[in-house]
């Protein structure tokens, strides 16, 4: 029987399979071939990609290096998202290896923030672990740590050191006794509409928008923001891009919540009526957990290392 | 629950009541509803040159009885060469303010956001140039910490909420 402990194991070291191509319009001195790279699911892509960088920097003129930046398909990846969201989100249904395109050129202000340094990602990082402990815990467990401990939190996950981590990160895991379960449950559902055909402006009718190539469309509409992406029409990036609410772990009758009553509350659109046909995948590090599962439970084995749930709901694939 | 913490429903109410007060002094804030639902939030629009002053034909907040620095304003052709000869628009600041009250800490957070008038962000380093001197030796100790860099509706940058109220206290003081 596989231990509850085994679970945290096997979050921490899933890995994504990734071929990273230099953008076709990118003016090369050299050769540059594809990159291959086993990405942390659990990480972030500035965090794990420096390598990715000095090879496809060594194909480059020096003065056509700038700031670096990834996208899939058409829409530019989030550094900020955990790198296991992403793929969840915009190509769980494909085949792999994941292939990511790298640009250094034309930085899509609209969609992406800035990633100065491994401070940026830090701070981010820290700021999302404040923020799911004050939903957890009102703060109290995370502000009771000394610096060193939130440290060693950062330092485990930008080194892949799962004991280093989880020696601190289990104490943001407890509650009391007398409670069943934390105050509230820190979770964030990010949700991709099905593909679809549609018209482009100022170019041909396509079909569920994989024919369209960069080249056909105008300079100004290039890496358009994810909302108004023609290909993967993720919704909601321009009003909110996540739903968040306050729900707690236990009911007032002191039964579990499931995951199911979670989406029943919050996202009722992902659940499969009675009688219907299954439309969407409601997806967490790459799986289905079943509906019936304890939002407790998967709150304590399930969350990315910023101790939120990342949840994706996708459309069920066709084949 | 709502007794225990700052509530949604007492921020707004205190919203009103700020808003009140910024219309009769002229400060410039205004209550805008989300788009799919009852939440809100409160936003303030400011524009500034880059060494720190305020463009004088746009007078300073407290001055404006008739309405507010727009964007439109300042897009209007100006025969005044005077004025316009040190606010060309490569180095007028727009300042986006945004309070939203969080879930997560309930309690109101401060979201602010600096861009040239093209649209293109101020990077974190003229951010962090801008801050006003009383804060800056604390901001210069721990950036990361007084300042997080989240992607908000507007793509703002976020005070941390233990300093919030340092930040919201005199908003033009942060420029």
């Amino acid at each position: 029987m596989t231990d509850d402990k085994d679970v945290l194991r096997d979050v921490w070291f899933g890995r994504i399979p990734t071929c990273f191509t230099l953008y076709q319009d990118e003016i090369t001195e050299r050769e540059a071939e594809p990159y291959y790279l086993l990405l942390p699911r659990v990480s972030y892509l500035t965090l794990v990609t420096d390598k990715v960088k000095k090879h496809f920097q060594k194909a480059l003129r020096q003065e056509d290096v700038s700031e670096i930046w990834f996208e899939y398909e058409g829409t530019p990846l989030k550094w900020h998202y955990p790198i296991g969201l992403l793929f969840d989100l915009l190509a769980s249904s494909s085949a792999l290896p994941w292939n990511i395109t790298v640009h250094f050129k034309s930085f899509p202000e609209k969609d992406l923030l800035h990633c100065p340094s491994k401070d940026a990602v830090e701070a981010h990082f820290m700021s999302c672990m404040k923020e799911a402990d004050a939903l957890k815990h009102k703060s109290q467990v995370i502000n009771e740590m000394q610096k060193k401990d939130h440290k060693q939190l950062w330092m485990g996950l930008q080194n892949d050191r799962f004991d280093q981590f989880w020696a601190i990160n289990r104490k943001l895991m407890e509650y009391p006794p007398e409670e069943n379960g934390f105050r509230y449950i820190p979770f964030r559902i990010y949700q991709k509409l099905g593909l679809s055909t549609l018209y482009y402006p100022g170019t041909m009718q396509t079909k569920v928008g994989l024919e369209l190539r960069e080249r056909d469309l105008p300079a100004s509409e290039r890496y358009l923001p994810a909302y108004a992406s023609p290909v993967l029409g993720i919704k909601t990036t321009t009003e909110r891009p996540f739903i968040q609410k306050l729900f707690r772990p236990v009911a007032a009758d002191g039964q579990l919540h499931t995951l199911g009553d979670l989406l029943k509350e919050v996202c009722p659109s992902a659940i499969t009526p009675e009688d219907g046909e299954k439309k969407n995948q409601v997806m967490i590090h790459g799986i289905e957990p079943m509906l019936e599962t304890p939002l407790q439970w998967l709150s304590e084995h399930l969350s990315y290392p910023d101790n939120f749930l990342h949840i994706s709901i996708v459309p069920q694939p066709t084949d | 629950m709502e007794d225990e913490f700052f509530g949604e429903k007492c921020f707004q109410y205190y919203c009103a009541e700020f808003i009140k007060h910024s219309q009769q002094i002229g400060d410039g804030w205004e209550w805008k509803t989300a788009k799919d639902c009852s939440d809100g939030y409160m936003c303030k629009t400011e524009f500034q040159i880059k060494n720190g002053t305020t463009p004088s034909h746009l007078g300073t907040p407290a001055s404006v009885h008739t309405g507010f620095p727009t964007e439109e304003n300042l897009e209007l052709p100006v025969d005044d060469s005077e004025v316009m000869e040190s606010a060309a628009a490569s180095k007028v600041i727009k300042y986006e303010y945004h309070v939203l009250y969080s879930c997560s800490y309930q309690v109101p957070v401060l979201y602010f956001r600096a861009s040239f008038l093209d649209g293109k962000p101020l990077s974190l380093t003229d951010i962090w140039e801008g801050v006003h001197e009383c804060y800056k030796t604390r901001l210069l100790q721990g950036p990361w910490d007084t300042i997080t860099q989240q992607k908000c509706q507007l793509h703002h940058f976020m005070a941390e909420h233990h300093g919030a109220s340092c930040w919201s206290e005199s908003t033009s003081e942060l420029c």
